[in-house]
């Protein structure tokens, strides 16, 4: 009997046939003799019972016919229960064939090798074919399970059923041909499992499980080979791993080429026709890795299902009752428009530079200093002269500078020196002032005040009267403050500049009473009050006859006819008036002069400088007991020698003129006139200016001037007063590092208005347009004050605060959005 | 006046040095582009010149002078309000590696300064503690030949677990045959999705994490619940079929319940349960608490409340007073609401207290299960004090509850839930299956799932971490629409559904080895060990080295 199998070009001859050596290797062997001695045909029983009936131990029996395999290739072997029978007989000695009657233990034909044949003639149990590399077995009854584990090549043909766990783990070498499990009945539970290229036939006749020829979950893990079958399943295959297909007609006829011999070899031939029925059969294959990746591409993409079941299931979105309207679609990380969580803001002109805020006359130094950048000289110092007519004077000499205390370009080097350029205004000529608007203001006191409210109204068409009691304008600039502090050539040609402006008319020498005020208040529209305080206080302690008051010092020592000093003085009050009485001391004569005070001296600044570098000495705290022909005697009992004593602690208004519907306060023991935030006193068209109203410096009497002028020219106008109320810029939102430090400061003026950050006002560097990361910024022309803007693109801005971060000004803002 | 020159200093004053994360910028790499100024969630970055001098010092010549540079870069800003977080957006907008926080090796002086006004820190996250036990309990009784190992990739496997009163079968069969009520359970997966309120968390993240947990269920047969936590559910779901995958959380707030209730009548099924919530563990005996920044239109509008006021729940439920009646009142009431048909559960902080809770539990008819809800817990505001040093930690806490059922004989029948801090370094599901061996019928998952599923920055390094406030970067924990629609919600449900397949095979990978796929282990205490002999003598577990 012959079995040719087509497939891999390899004859197989079996038992009956003369006996043919091959070798281990694909090639077919032509015809080989062997060099072993040719072996018996006769065939040779092994029993599995000693003689005493006892069963023989596997280990024993598989020598035992081991060594009957050297004798004849023909077995019988009589089992009884012994496992691992039938495999271990090499190649070389066979091809052999082997009968099992009797009770079979498991792994019947374990490691078979090629050109073994093995007929089981009964039911075998579990493990048949375990490891089987070659031989053909043939069970003529059932097996349990576990039957082909790990089989690779060879052959199991199976007269029944068979348990659980069949055909698993099997193996293909492509150099050989596929093993192959035939099973007659049905299969039990996880058949094929991790089945790598078997291939199995389960015929469904006579099956132990009818309806479930396949068992429970058959194919889990199988990834090559293919199953055939006929009869009823679960369809619990593993579908990712084969898919049931119907067999074409290569493999129809591959079955039906085999199922002849398959149903000869286990005596039931009869069979073929009804095992002939196409229809009937289906094949379980195994998906390749690529067909899997085709038709497994995972379960359901999360926006099928997000179309197909989420949304619909709520008929909409299902916040639309809480929160109508509301996109949440998905949005990116950087975004511009209204996604942005803040945005640039251009505030330009909103904040106040320290040079403008802390001016008390609010002199825009900065707008000053950038007209002169752009070369417009002249009208910059028009710009000074609309604010003060006294630049050279105040801004250029007595004023302590309070604008430049703030100034934000000390962080670079030094505070603009804005006395020098104070100084240059000198020569300038006045601004031209507007048409007449037929109204009339007196203005009572021609001190720094009153000069500026007259400056002001003359600039806006109003006439200005003043009534000056001395024979000279200025008031304690002219008569009190030092020439030495104040030089002469400059205060004259200010006050011959003020003097050539029109509507401005003075009345000098003139004697302020109840009854002209009052003539006063009928004659002009306005009436302002700038008396400022030439009234000095004094101490009551014994010997304050012998007390010269500073006030009358100081004029006296302006005056042609200065009075004569001691060689030495105490000045009682160590302020900066005493200062100026110190130095002035010095130059009629003094040697020695002290000042004392009741607490920590207040001199500061030039005044005090001038005074000590002529070696004035503060002495404090010291209250005076008495003065005497000698001197200040203190309460301690110390005698200070001296042979003048001036006091100096302060002047107060003299106030009889007034009416009493305008209202004083009382401070300091005191009184004031009591006004609002425009100056205005309690009688609507009177106004209280200058130190009458609330003592300070000159730059504080010339600020309080301008701004009760500011109220009366809005009132003529029928404008609405606007004060200043700008906030105070944050030097931290300067970006000062764009300046080097200079090495001239304070030379001329150009080089101090490049000096200068613009604090607040834009300076139109393009500094943001160069550093906006996505060109969102740009610069345009708009019809404003100003004339340009820049702003930003929101389609464009990412809010990343570069220009914030960059602008030398603190002029771009972010503010939340 | 103010003098430019000096340099304040104030109690408060820091350096970049003081704080805990210190932002490092390469001025060689930064394309100057500001997209890490733009996205920084504290401002607290921003660009700077810096103005060098150049002295010249050529010693010939007799001019001196200096020369200056500016260059530009990145600073980070030093006060408190402004400080970094360590979020790390910055890095990854950045388009060249230029910027990147980096964790101050030294400590951090905010630390001492985090009280501005008197009010005491608060933040989000979990404890700023960054190991857990759960992580060193390992599984080491392998069914190494012993009985047959399962096979993770190919057997199949029951993973679920039952959420409700289990009756004995004598009178479960009682019971049946005679007509009488019988308990609600759920036959639920062992990982839940702990409450996270609605307010706590964004629409897009909420609707997201719903969503994931729906194509669980009906893409993937994955029975995933999830818990609604404070702030109630929008009538919207509360009418859809995904109700039935939602555990309505009542709190000593009340968000919500209004609507909840005005919806029962419209409801298409029931839910999953009712938790009631007496404590959580980030912040024992301390309420939800919902700070202003993220009371919403929306929220206010769902919660009942108005527009941006804090909503500081009270510790405890204002009408209950003890144990027994906290029990009675509220479980009954609510289990009477949906007809005795939903199972009612109460969570409560982890504490040396629960074992008196789940006694009064276990007397009672209608309890369904215990939650308990240990100190790493996550939340998404908390002062600071509370979360690091209240709370009990999970283990010992649920190990003591579930073996005192056992001396009870009730281990079957009152399920214990654990949670706080399970995956908190990442190890979720070895986290959750040791709970689970220790007692617990299944575990709840917070934190994790926003870290898994929403990319979450926080961490126990105290990075981010500023959900109370409601600038969450990632648009997780924030109501400011402009940052939770980063978060795109279908991408939130791919990430659910990826996390608890991954959960489910690990689950599997733990399961086989251990010989059990019919049912999930739970109690089984002698498949764990640990390398601590102390937390061993202490969890009633092996110890191994």
């Amino acid at each position: 009997m012959m079995m040719l199998q087509q497939k891999g070009c390899r004859l197989n001859i079996s038992v009956n046939c003369p006996l043919y050596a091959y070798e281990w290797s694909t090639i077919v062997s032509p015809r080989k003799k062997t060099t072993q001695k040719k072996k018996a045909t006769t065939v040779l029983t092994v029993k599995g019972l000693d003689n005493n009936g006892q069963r023989i131990s596997s280990q024993k029996f598989e020598d035992i016919v081991q060594a009957a395999a050297q004798k004849s290739k023909k077995l019988v072997l009589e089992t009884y229960g012994q496992h691992n029978v039938g495999g271990r007989l090499m190649p070389q000695g066979g091809p052999y064939h082997l009968t099992i009657r009797g009770p079979v233990g498991q792994r019947l034909g374990c490691m078979g090798q090629p050109g073994t044949t093995i007929i089981c003639e009964g039911p075998a149990s579990d493990d048949v074919g375990y490891l089987n590399i070659g031989a053909d077995i043939v069970v003529l009854g059932d097996a349990t399970n576990g039957v082909c584990n790990a089989l690779a090549q060879g052959s199991v043909m199976i007269n029944g059923s068979i348990g659980a766990r069949g055909l698993t783990m099997t193996k293909w070498n492509p150099d050989y041909d596929r093993p192959e499990l035939w099973v007659l009945g049905s299969v039990g539970d996880t058949f094929a499992e991790f089945n790598c290229g078997g291939i199995g036939i389960v015929c469904g006749v006579e099956a132990k499980n009818p309806d479930n020829v396949l068992g429970y979950r058959p194919c889990v893990g199988m990834v090559g080979g293919w199953i055939y079958y006929r009869g009823k399943t679960d369809g619990t295959y593993s579908t990712t791993n084969v898919k049931e297909i119907e067999p074409d007609d290569e493999q129809w006829q591959w079955l039906m080429e085999r199922m002849p011999d398959y149903l000869e070899k286990i005596g039931r031939p009869k069979l073929l026709k009804t095992l002939s029925k196409r229809k009937e059969w289906k094949i379980l294959t195994a998906i390749s890795p690529q067909e899997r990746a085709l038709i497994f591409s995972g379960p359901m993409p999360m926006s099928e299902f997000r179309y197909k079941v989420w949304d619909r299931a709520f008929g909409g979105d299902p916040l639309r009752d809480l929160a109508p309207g509301l996109d949440r679609s998905p949005i990116g990380l950087i975004e511009t428009g209204d996604l942005r969580r803040r945005q640039p803001y251009w505030a330009n002109h909103e904040a106040a530079a320290p040079c403008t805020f802390y001016c008390p006359v609010h002199i825009p130094t900065i707008d000053r200093l950038r007209l002169i950048r752009d070369g417009r000289l002249e009208d910059a110092y028009e710009l000074v002269l609309k604010h003060t007519p006294l630049p050279g004077s105040v801004c250029g000499h007595i004023c302590p500078n309070l604008c430049m205390e703030g100034c934000s370009r000390q962080v670079v080097d030094k505070s603009i020196d804005v006395a020098m350029m104070g100084r240059a205004i000198k020569d300038a000529p006045p601004p031209k002032p507007a048409p007449n608007v037929n109204k009339k203001v007196a203005i009572i006191g021609g001190g720094p005040a009153g000069m500026n409210a007259a400056w002001q109204l003359a600039l806006a068409g109003v006439e200005a009267h003043i009534f000056e009691r001395d024979n000279k304008l200025g008031g304690k600039l002219a008569q009190v403050i030092p020439w030495d502090r104040l030089p002469k050539a400059i205060w004259d040609s200010e006050i011959d500049r003020f003097m050539s402006m029109e509507n401005i008319h003075v009345n000098f020498n003139v004697e302020m009473t109840k009854s002209k005020f009052k003539e006063l208040q009928k004659k002009f529209d306005y009436v302002i009050v700038a008396v400022g305080t030439h009234e000095p206080r004094r101490l009551p302690f014994p010997g304050k006859e012998r007390v010269i008051t500073a006030l009358d010092f100081l004029k006296s020592a302006k005056s042609d006819n200065p009075m004569k000093v001691g060689k030495q003085v105490v000045i009682i009050g160590a302020g900066n008036v005493g200062c100026d009485v110190a130095f002035e001391a010095y130059q009629l004569g003094a040697e020695q002069v002290t000042l004392v005070d009741i607490q920590k001296p207040l001199a500061f600044g030039k005044e005090k400088e001038a005074a000590e570098a002529h070696g004035a000495t503060f002495r404090w705290p010291v209250i005076t007991k008495e003065v005497t022909r000698e001197g200040l005697v203190t309460t301690e009992g110390d005698l200070i020698p001296a042979q003048t004593v001036i006091i100096s602690i302060g002047d107060i208004p003299a106030l009889k003129f007034l009416p009493d519907s305008v209202e004083c306060l009382s401070v300091g023991g005191a009184a004031w006139i009591k006004t609002d935030a425009a100056g205005q006193t309690t009688e609507p068209n009177v106004f209280a200016v200058g130190d009458v109203e609330r003592p300070g410096l000159a730059t504080n009497a010339l600020g309080s001037g301008k701004k009760s002028a500011d109220y009366i020219i809005a009132q003529v106008q029928g404008k609405q007063w606007v004060s200043f109320d700008k906030k105070l810029i944050d030097i931290k939102t300067l970006t000062t590092e764009h300046y080097a430090p200079d090495i001239e400061c304070g030379v001329h003026v150009e080089g101090e208005a490049y000096r200068c950050l613009s604090c607040g006002k834009c300076r139109d560097c393009h500094l943001c347009e160069t550093m906006c990361p996505t060109n969102a910024i740009s610069r345009r022309e708009v019809p404003t004050e100003v004339g340009y803007e820049y702003i930003s693109d929101p389609e464009k801005c990412i809010a990343c605060g570069f220009c914030r971060d960059t602008c030398p000004c603190g002029i771009w803002v972010m503010q939340p959005f | 006046m103010v003098t430019i020159r000096s340099i304040p200093s104030t109690p408060s004053s820091l350096t970049h040095l003081d704080l805990q994360w210190i932002i490092k910028h390469r001025e060689d790499r930064c394309t100057l582009c500001g997209r890490c100024t733009s996205i920084c969630p504290k401002e607290a970055i921003y660009l700077t010149y810096r103005r060098q001098r150049m002295p010249k010092l050529d010693i010939l010549k007799k001019k001196r002078s200096s020369e200056y540079r500016t260059f530009t870069g990145i600073r980070q800003r030093t006060e408190p309000a402004n400080r970094c977080i360590g979020c790390g957006m910055c890095t990854t907008v950045c388009p060249n590696e230029a910027i990147g926080p980096e964790p101050n090796p030294l400590d951090s002086r905010v630390r001492l300064l985090q009280n501005d006004k008197g009010d005491a820190w608060k933040r989000g996250g979990r404890r700023n503690f960054r190991h857990t036990l759960l992580d060193r309990i390992i599984f080491n009784r392998i069914s190494m030949l012993t009985d047959p190992a399962l096979d993770a990739g190919r057997h199949e496997f029951q993973l679920n677990t039952l959420l409700g009163r289990v009756l004995s079968p004598e009178e479960y069969l009682r019971r049946k045959a005679s007509g009488e009520w019988i308990p609600p359970v759920r036959e639920i997966f062992p990982f839940v999705i702990g409450s996270m309120s609605f307010g706590a968390l964004s629409p897009n993240m909420w609707l997201g994490l719903l969503q994931g947990v729906a194509y669980c269920n009906e893409v993937l047969g994955i029975p995933v619940v999830m818990a609604t936590g404070e702030g109630g559910c929008p009538p919207w779901v509360l009418k859809s079929p995904y109700l039935k995958y939602i555990i309505l959380q009542i709190a000593s707030g009340y968000f919500g319940w209004d609507e909840i209730i005005r919806a029962i009548p419209d409801m298409q099924c029931d839910p999953a349960a009712i938790e009631i919530k007496y404590g959580q563990g980030a912040k024992p005996g301390d309420g939800g608490l919902l700070m202003w920044f993220k009371v919403s239109k929306l929220i206010a509008r769902l919660r009942g409340v108005p527009e941006g006021v804090d909503l500081p729940s009270p510790p405890v439920h204002q009408t209950l007073y003890s144990i027994e009646e906290s029990v009675m009142k509220m479980i009954q009431s609510l289990s009477m609401a949906w007809g005795f048909r939903v199972p009612v559960y109460p969570k409560i902080s982890g504490s040396t207290s629960a074992k008196s809770v789940l006694n009064n539990l276990v007397r009672n008819p209608y309890a369904s299960a215990l939650m308990i809800d240990g100190v790493d817990g996550g939340t998404g505001a908390a002062y600071n004090v509370s979360m690091d040093a209240m709370g009990h930690p999970i283990a010992s806490n649920l190990r003591e509850c579930y073996l005192d059922l056992v001396a009870q004989g009730k281990q079957n029948e009152i399920p214990l839930f654990a949670a706080g801090g399970v995956g908190k370094n990442g190890n979720v599901t070895q986290n959750g299956m040791a709970l689970i061996m220790l007692g617990a019928s299944g575990v709840h998952i917070g934190k994790y799932m926003m870290q898994s599923a929403a990319g979450c920055l926080g961490s126990e390094q105290n990075r981010c971490n500023v959900c109370n406030i409601g600038i969450c970067p990632k648009g997780i924990t924030s109501q400011n629409i402009k940052l939770y629609r980063r978060l795109d919600p279908d991408q939130v449900a791919e990430r659910v559904a990826d996390t608890f397949m991954a959960i489910s095979t690990e689950m599997k990978k733990i399961m086989a080895p251990l010989g059990r796929s019919q049912s999930l282990p739970i109690g089984m205490s002698d498949a764990i060990g640990i390398d601590d002999d102390a937390a061993a003598e202490r969890l009633q577990i092996k110890y191994i080295c």
